[in-house]
């Protein structure tokens, strides 16, 4: 009951972000680039949740987004799996009690979901790679990536112990070493 | 030596005194008038306190039922202030439906040798690298993809994907995008293209080498490709890019359309 409380919660967080990305962050920019929080929750989520909750939930996000605002339905769902993967390996190999831990893994995620994103596109759509312009956007998207995980860092801390202890458990190992 | 002392602080609270005189006295009547105001308004809250405080006790009689009267006006007045905040409110509302009925109008007398749908726009993308958003007509209202989307100002891209109820459009500076443009002077054929490194600009290429380029110049499409009607404004000219190999000089094109802006959309359905 109390898992399945917690994944309703999680869906009504995605819900949030996505109003915030369609609206909030349209105009709050840096450099007229705007965040991707949904790589935060996905990352948060692969991190703290079970490995099935966290590949599902990822996945169908990710073919919601694209049906909802994308050129092409898949793409996200492929990536935010990846992204998934990758917190459960950080999440095996890597303590999260340390915020600059939290911080370097969101900086990989953001990096590899956009790159993935933005080749698989290009590719799909024939559209020509800009480099240069692509490294300098993802700069400042991994940067204001970074200060929002620095700013929620407490929430992400509580909220993912709570999720920890509902969905591992006494399987919980990485914070005792 | 105590004498001498005090003469000393004497004579120095004398210069500054003397000092403070001249600047003041050769103030201009606006500083005073500021000087006036710190004054006064350390003294008229203490002389406001004491009429009150006589009115008070010379009109002590009245005071009470005046109290009640001014209850009664008070509650009378925030009832009306109330209503007039409720009637401002629904004014609001006609004046911004108006606003959109009107730009519909301008838009539909505007493109009038097409069938067109009017929309606006009710999602904008969420990524950097795409510009993408989602309008409020369908597969229900007669939208199909590919259809060309355009707005008061030029052309605004076409569509991708249809819903029931809404419908996704590219516009022309997503970097996937391509649109056949025609210089207006010359008549001379381009290419025109979204850029990731400037999300207001179009680029303009595969200009043909003899082709005469003027700043300033309006695009519009050629209608060749298949999506875009002939005719409709791209844009102007901003700069013109010089290569070392002419077949490679490019344009930077200013869109015809405020993609920040653009809230109003209509959807070509026939021509």
């Amino acid at each position: 009951m109390k898992k399945l409380l917690i994944v309703f919660i999680m869906i009504i967080v995605f819900l949030l972000i996505y109003f915030l990305q369609a609206n909030f962050f349209n105009w709050f920019t840096i450099a007229g680039n705007k965040p991707n929080v949904f790589i935060i929750l996905i990352l948060f989520i692969s991190l703290f949740a079970s490995k099935e909750i966290s590949i599902s939930f990822s996945i169908l996000s990710g073919i919601f987004l694209d049906a909802l605002i994308a050129k092409k339905v898949g793409i996200s769902g492929i990536m935010f799996g990846i992204i998934t993967v990758l917190g459960i390996y950080f999440d095996k190999n890597f303590s999260k009690d340390s915020k600059l831990t939290i911080i370097l893994m969101t900086i990989g995620a953001t990096i590899i979901y956009e790159i993935g994103t933005y080749v698989l596109n290009s590719i799909l759509q024939g559209a020509q790679l800009e480099i240069l312009p692509f490294i300098k956007i993802l700069s400042i998207e991994t940067l204001y990536n970074v200060l929002i995980t620095i700013i929620i860092y407490p929430i992400f801390r509580v909220a993912g112990n709570i999720v920890e202890e509902n969905f591992k458990g006494n399987k919980i190992l990485t914070r005792y070493f | 030596m105590y004498k001498k002392k005090t003469g000393v602080i004497g004579i120095i609270i004398t210069v500054i005194i003397l000092i403070l005189l001249v600047f003041i006295s050769n103030m201009d009547i606006k500083k005073m008038s500021y000087v006036e105001n710190i004054l006064s308004s350390i003294v008229m809250p203490i002389q406001n306190g004491l009429t009150y405080l006589k009115n008070k006790v010379s009109g002590n009689n009245t005071f009470f039922s005046d109290i009640n009267n001014l209850k009664q006006e008070n509650e009378e007045l925030k009832n009306k202030n109330a209503e007039l905040e409720k009637q401002l409110r629904e004014f609001e509302i006609i004046k911004s439906e108006n606003a959109t009925l009107k730009e519909y109008v301008n838009l539909s007398e505007q493109y009038s040798e097409y069938t067109t749908k009017p929309a606006y726009i009710i999602n904008k993308d969420i990524s950097n690298y795409s510009s993408i958003f989602v309008i409020n007509i369908g597969e229900k209202d007669g939208i199909k993809p590919n259809m060309t989307v355009i707005s008061e100002k030029g052309l605004v891209g076409h569509i991708i994907s249809v819903t029931e109820n809404t419908s996704k459009v590219q516009t022309i500076i997503d970097t996937a995008n391509t649109v056949s443009a025609v210089l207006s002077s010359s008549h001379d054929a381009i290419i025109c293209k979204g850029t990731l490194e400037d999300k207001s600009i179009l680029k303009g290429s595969y200009i043909p080498t003899n082709a005469n380029l003027i700043l300033g110049d309006k695009l519009e499409t050629s209608g060749m490709g298949g999506i875009y009607p002939k005719g409709i404004i791209v844009g102007t000219v901003k700069t013109i890019e010089s290569t070392k190999n002419i077949t490679d000089r490019y344009i930077t094109i200013t869109p015809a359309v405020d993609f920040e802006k653009v809230q109003t959309v209509l959807v070509i359905t026939s021509s």
